[in-house]
């Protein structure tokens, strides 16, 4: 077999390492910001929740997540294995995406909401039209980077039998006994997914940006 | 990872067992005939018992032999590919009706599921490069080397309970590889003086490697293969068990060793 036919198996797998990222990270993010909003705009209580929560999704390994929703609290529920990784993939990067929106929210002057109630709006009003969207490109960076590991942390779902890109490596790697061509094919298209998508983003993020606020 | 895994195994474990108080007895031979097909799970990347041939499909010992189980339960046979690791939570947790993936006997598995009949019997075997000077002549004599072994066998097992516990084995010594293929690697590279594994893959991969030759083989830790059940399943079991005994009365498992073990 040649690197070609090595691609081209593996690369089937691309479907499923990209339909995992794109459940996990939408979900992540849309969790992170509900949750990063209440942690800065909740008050003292939400905040010691949401701390915690962070806390720990961001210390437990994502693959042992993996399995607990997998094996151990899907036990009633039929949840598939590839909707069991994406979405604990998904939980798992909203503890980040909830740091990385903090983090950008909390970078807009307070003033600015400050100033935005002082001419009427409403507090909601405030953050959805003034703080957000600065807060938004402000997290375009560090959110690049979060979107760089969700791509490569797919590859977990390898442990619960979904025929993703490193699984599909590995058994053509065991097929064939060329493993170095097998997993280097793997990490050729990983690198294709992630500068594919960096790019994307860094595109994004000089479209966005402010002129007067480089 | 490997830790990680185990930790994973314990919690799962703690569910299996919260949850297992509360389910029915019902046999799962009762929901694979109504449904009409059975659901097995293997890692399909342990030649010759499980691998993937040319077009991509599953092949090997095993699976040939799960194909004729499952004609004979007069079932469609739907097979799920999951890492070793995997197989026997995902036996325990109700996410498969059964795995075979060249799987052993053993204690702590058995706590968690049930083991059928033994359908082959292997053997363990010492494999070493060419470049190697040393003698073994017997098993403990590998003590005296760099040994590699894959995780969690029971190659593992042996290693770790008969030359490292007893301090023969330096645990510095002794290398755990997530695949034999890998340990193989390193080997010819004489990163490891010595490889432990099951002698059929083994004479599979020095058949394939003129560099590699099998200094030692024996049963030692490996024995009986059998299928993984779920736990208590008694029914399902006898089923298994009587089929397994029909293909061995006929010959039908030895025919299958010949052609996948005689490379």
């Amino acid at each position: 077999m040649d690197f070609g036919q090595f691609l081209s198996y593996i690369g089937s797998g691309t479907v499923l390492t990209v339909g995992v990222t794109l459940i996990a990270l939408p979900a992540g993010l849309l969790i992170g910001t509900l949750l990063a909003l209440l942690y800065v705009y909740g008050g003292k209580v939400a905040a010691r929740i949401m701390n915690l929560y962070s806390t720990v999704f961001r210390g437990i390994p994502p693959v042992v997540l993996l399995f607990i929703l997998f094996f151990a609290v899907s036990k009633g529920i039929n949840l598939s294995a590839f909707w069991a990784g994406s979405l604990s993939l998904g939980v798992v990067s909203s503890a980040y995406q909830m740091e990385i929106v903090r983090g950008a929210v909390l970078s807009v002057s307070g003033d600015q909401l400050m100033a935005a109630r002082a001419v009427g709006l409403s507090r909601m009003q405030a953050i959805r039209n003034v703080v957000l969207p600065q807060a938004v490109r402000l997290a375009i960076p560090p959110w690049s980077n979060e979107a760089a590991i969700v791509i490569k942390d797919s590859s977990l779902v390898y442990a619960l039998g979904v025929p993703e890109i490193l699984r599909r490596a590995q058994l053509i790697g065991a097929s064939s006994r060329q493993y170095l061509l097998a997993y280097l094919s793997a990490a050729v298209i990983y690198f294709l997914l992630v500068s594919l998508t960096t790019r994307l983003l860094n595109h994004l993020e000089h479209k966005l940006s402010i002129p007067s606020n480089p | 990872m490997k830790k990680y895994l185990l930790l994973a195994v314990a919690l799962v474990l703690v569910g299996a067992i919260l949850v297992g108080c509360a389910s029915e007895p019902t046999s799962v031979l009762d929901k694979i005939q109504k449904a009409g097909k059975v659901s097995v799970g293997t890692s399909a990347d342990y030649p010759p018992y499980e691998y993937l041939d040319d077009a991509g499909n599953k092949t090997g010992f095993d699976i040939e032999l799960m194909a004729e189980i499952a004609r004979r339960m007069g079932v469609e046979l739907e097979w799920v590919d999951m890492p070793f690791d995997s197989l026997v939570a995902a036996v325990a947790g109700g996410k498969l009706d059964m795995s075979i993936s060249c799987f052993n006997y053993d204690e702590e598995r058995d706590k968690i599921v049930d083991f059928s009949e033994a359908y082959y019997t292997t053997e363990d075997a010492f494999v070493v490069s060419s470049a190697f000077a040393g003698t073994i002549t017997a098993p403990e004599d590998a003590a005296n080397y760099k040994v590699g072994v894959q995780s969690g066998t029971v190659q593992d097992g042996w290693l770790t309970d008969n030359l490292v516990a007893t301090g023969l084995l330096p645990e510095a010594n002794l290398s755990r590889y997530e695949r034999v293929d890998q340990a193989a690697l390193d080997l010819a590279n004489g990163r490891i003086e010595v490889l432990m594994g099951d002698y059929v893959p083994i004479q599979a991969l020095v058949a394939q490697n003129p560099d590699l030759r099998v200094v030692y083989n024996g049963v030692l830790s490996t024995g009986p293969i059998n299928i993984v059940l779920p736990d208590g399943d008694t029914a399902l079991k006898a089923e298994v068990d009587r089929i397994i005994k029909e293909l061995q009365a006929e010959g039908f498992i030895d025919q299958l060793a010949v052609k996948y073990f005689s490379e």
